[in-house]
């Protein structure tokens, strides 16, 4: 039986990016909160320093930083008529778990969206007409707009310090940065990073063939920077240990570096880690939260009462939450009915090769997560699709993460796959290839969902989510034809061998491609096809907000972490602003 | 929100392709020319110029300067660390007296050829006294770990395991005179230290007095006290 705790005012499921800063927030408001972290407690200093946290084989090989997937996992198939079966190791992708989640051991690389991704559906009708889509895409506006987010993207930048080079200051065209994005209200808070070698190859190639370079914006950051909340970050040194690793240098923003310590100083906020949440509990009405169940690391079972329920885990896991909740009717691939688990999207994600004489040197092992050049003269609605036949596009760039021994082996094709020719080839290769990362858009569609297994259970007994997904043919179309202009960029790089490899069916987990799984418990102005209401409060309890990433209604261009954190403080100021001074729903239906 | 008119991208691609074949690698240039000359490094040391007195006055030849600690030691420090900073005191970045002068009186290939032979020598670690041991584990613990109440990384993340240093940038610590790692440390606090201020100074002046000294005596002892007859385990044996 589990023993019944003294309410609070808020509890927030997850404390990872979306998590802290919330819990950070609401508590400087005077609410009582508390923070359930299913991972452990872990900070910079001591459990990133090195030569612990540079250990390859730890991190990037068994993926230390990651949920516990012997505990709990996600179950894949293609399609209906498959029979899901678990992902028993990460390799796909990779969900974080511990204090600070995901946000650990992210890249740092902080886009955002453009504007036409918040009314897409109603922009690509009026620019390609109504007939353009293909049927099988579920392609709809998001119920908010670029403009209503800007000042929230721009505070998460400012708590971040993300480096870059702004394109687009109040419409004002900048030399250097990126001539396509949306308007921002002022230049990024610290400069852009170091140009690595890689970065000005690129950058000379793809000014070359007229397209338009920038740095990439990165929350690895160039200089030493204090935020807004008083905290202080240093300088990136381009250790090369950055994705699937923690930052030893308070060089990257996460949770730790630039929103919880300020929280745990906050005698109103109260952290508790090693705690799963098993499920929200509602009333007898059942359209409203009463409070969590938690189970503690000892195995005590506790009920948490609270008036507002923040489920902030990552994506995948909110959208599990709510349907083991019983929150939300669940959507069916079938009869379009139904909205959790709705609009799953991932990430179309290629790459091109560019091997060079043994004369030019890249030295990939002095890399950041967020370092490198990139364009974006192919992403989202940013060219005329008119021609192709598909909606949607990728971003471009040379971003090389690391060249780490276990795993970096750029080889061309045609190499044998072990044995003496293959040492050879990667002997000759390692310090002489850039690799482009082609980051593409993911369109949701009708059969790609999400929903409780049936079969699959985790260690405390609930039913693991159920993943349906194969790319749509639109996202296949769009992945070669970026992936082609990508290797003409390669070619013109000087590249004595260049190799492209546009995104195939079928989906499958056994390729890292990213972990950026978005949707599922989407916003939007419809309560029968969305979760949530435009300020992520779930139309079926409205004490219960939903943030993170499930919330998008398809994925565009772009990695998704800077887009999170403009939707959490969003949501934010509609809970401080509207919600606490009436609370109830805040879109009438 | 603007719209770019996308270049007759298949013509434009054609011509440069084109180019390219005809002049392949529209790459940047990255090589140097002169290969340094250590053992003219070897006599500047020894010798000095007509304009520069002999490193060896200070440094002596071996690289080990003297256990005052006033001068750094600067043996089998890399090359290239060596040469940036002689430019720096030729910028003033790195402003100095002493070192300044003299390294706007030797020309890059000068500097270079120096930098090239103290780059190479292996020169023995005095006998010195060490500090208390509480301040040497303090130290230690900076160097690995950091402090986590001060917001300090640890040392050893960019000057290596127990400051053998990450060349060809980041100097070895492990060895240095206490006395020489404590200045720099109190320059960059107190700005007169302007190389690598990114990254440096931020850290200097989250540390107090007790942790530099405590950090400066660590890496002191880190190497070379092996040599003294009973002290077998460097970390245990302070008296």
């Amino acid at each position: 039986m589990a023993e019944r705790l003294k309410p609070v005012d808020v509890v927030t499921v997850g404390v990872g990016l979306t998590g802290a800063i919330m819990g950070k927030e609401l508590a400087a408001a005077g609410l009582k909160v508390v923070g359930l972290e299913r991972g452990p407690a872990r900070d910079t200093v001591p459990d990133f320093q090195s030569p612990t946290i540079h250990d390859e084989l730890r991190f990037a090989v068994r993926k230390a930083l990651m949920q516990d997937n012997v505990k709990e996992t996600v179950t894949v198939r293609n399609s209906v008529d498959q029979t899901a079966l678990p992902m028993r190791r990460w390799i796909g992708f990779l969900p974080g778990t511990g204090l600070g989640g995901a946000a650990v051991h992210w890249n740092g690389q902080t886009y955002r969206f453009q504007p036409s991704d918040f009314i897409y559906r109603t922009h690509l009708e009026q620019r390609y007409g109504k007939s353009f889509i293909d049927p099988e895409l579920t392609v709809r506006d998001w119920g908010v707009t670029y403009d209503e987010l800007e000042p929230h993207y721009d505070r998460f930048e400012y708590l971040c310090g993300t480096s870059g080079k702004a394109g687009n200051i109040k419409g004002q065209i900048r030399p250097g940065g990126n001539p396509f994005e949306g308007f921002r209200s002022r230049e990024y808070p610290t400069p852009p990073m170091k140009e690595p070698y890689y970065g000005a190859l690129f950058r000379k190639g793809a000014e070359s063939l007229g397209y338009h370079p920038f740095p990439q914006p990165a929350s690895t950051l160039s200089q030493p920077y204090t935020n807004p909340e008083g905290l202080t970050l240093q300088q990136c040194v381009f250790c090369g240990f950055c994705e699937r690793f923690a930052c030893e240098h308070f060089a990257k923003a996460s949770p730790q570096t630039i929103v919880l310590p300020v929280a745990l100083k906050n005698p109103n906020y109260e952290l508790r880690t090693n705690c799963q949440v098993l499920r929200v509990n509602l009333d007898s009405t059942g359209k409203k939260a009463t409070g969590v169940t938690y189970v503690d690391a000892g195995g005590r079972e506790f009920e948490q009462p609270a008036d507002i329920v923040l489920i902030t885990a990552y994506a995948l896991n909110n959208v599990r939450l709510l349907l083991n909740s019983g929150i939300g009717r669940q959507y069916d691939p079938r009869t379009g009915e139904g909205a959790v688990g709705r609009n799953y999207a991932y990430q179309t994600v290629s790459g091109v090769s560019v091997f060079y004489d043994s004369d030019v040197n890249i030295n990939p092992f002095m890399a950041s997560g967020s370092s490198g050049t990139v364009i974006d003269d192919f992403s989202g609605d940013n060219f005329d699709h008119g021609p192709h036949g598909f909606i949607g596009g990728a971003y471009v760039g040379a971003i090389m993460t690391n060249g780490r021994p276990i795993e970096f082996h750029p080889t061309p094709p045609g190499t044998p796959a072990w044995g003496l020719g293959w040492k050879q080839a990667v002997a000759r290769h390692y310090n002489h290839t850039v690799a482009l990362t082609v980051h593409g858009s993911s369109h949701p569609s009708r059969g790609n969902y999400l929903d409780l297994d049936p079969t699959y259970k985790d260690a405390w007994g609930l039913p693991l989510l159920r993943m349906t997904f194969e790319f749509p043919d639109n996202d296949i179309r769009m992945s070669s034809y970026v992936t082609e202009k990508t290797v003409e960029i390669g070619r013109i790089m000087g590249g004595r061998i260049v190799a492209g490899a546009p995104r195939k069916k079928p989906y499958t987990t056994t390729v890292y491609q990213t972990t950026h799984n978005t949707g599922g418990a989407i916003m939007g102005d419809d309560p029968t096809t969305s979760v949530v209401n435009r300020y992520l409060q779930c139309w079926d309890a409205s004490n219960v907000f939903v943030v993170g990433a499930s919330a998008f209604a398809h994925n565009a261009s772009y990695n998704p972490t800077d887009t999170v954190g403009a939707l959490t403080y969003w949501a934010l100021d509609a809970i401080k602003n509207k919600y606490l001074k009436s609370p109830g729903p805040l879109v009438q239906t | 929100m603007s719209q770019f008119v996308q270049p007759n991208s298949v013509a434009a691609t054609a011509i440069v392709v084109a180019l390219c074949l005809t002049a392949p690698g529209h790459v940047l240039a990255q090589s140097s020319t002169r290969q340094p000359d250590a053992k003219r490094g070897a006599v500047i040391a020894a010798q000095g110029t007509a304009q520069v007195p002999a490193c060896a006055q200070c440094h002596a030849f071996s690289g080990a300067s003297d256990s005052s600690g006033t001068f750094p030691r600067i043996a089998g420090q890399s090359a290239y660390y060596l040469a940036k900073q002689m430019h720096d005191y030729t910028s003033s970045a790195r402003a100095n007296p002493i070192m300044s002068p003299i390294s706007k009186a030797l020309s890059a290939d000068e500097i270079a050829d120096v930098s090239a032979y103290y780059a190479s020598v292996d020169s023995q670690f005095p006998p010195l006294a060490t500090a208390d041991a509480a301040i040497v584990e303090k130290g230690k613990q900076l160097a690995r770990v950091g402090d986590a109440a001060r917001a300090v990384q640890g040392c050893n993340n960019c000057h290596g395991p127990d400051g053998a240093g990450a060349t060809p940038a980041i100097p070895y610590l492990a060895g240095q005179y206490a006395q020489y790692i404590s200045s720099q440390l109190q320059m960059w606090k107190r700005g007169f230290r302007n190389t690598s201020p990114e990254s440096m100074a931020p850290i200097a002046k989250q540390l107090d007095d007790q942790q530099i000294a405590a950090i400066a005596a660590y890496y002191q002892q880190v190497r070379g006290q092996q040599e003294v007859p009973d002290a077998t385990d460097a970390s245990a044996a302070k008296r």
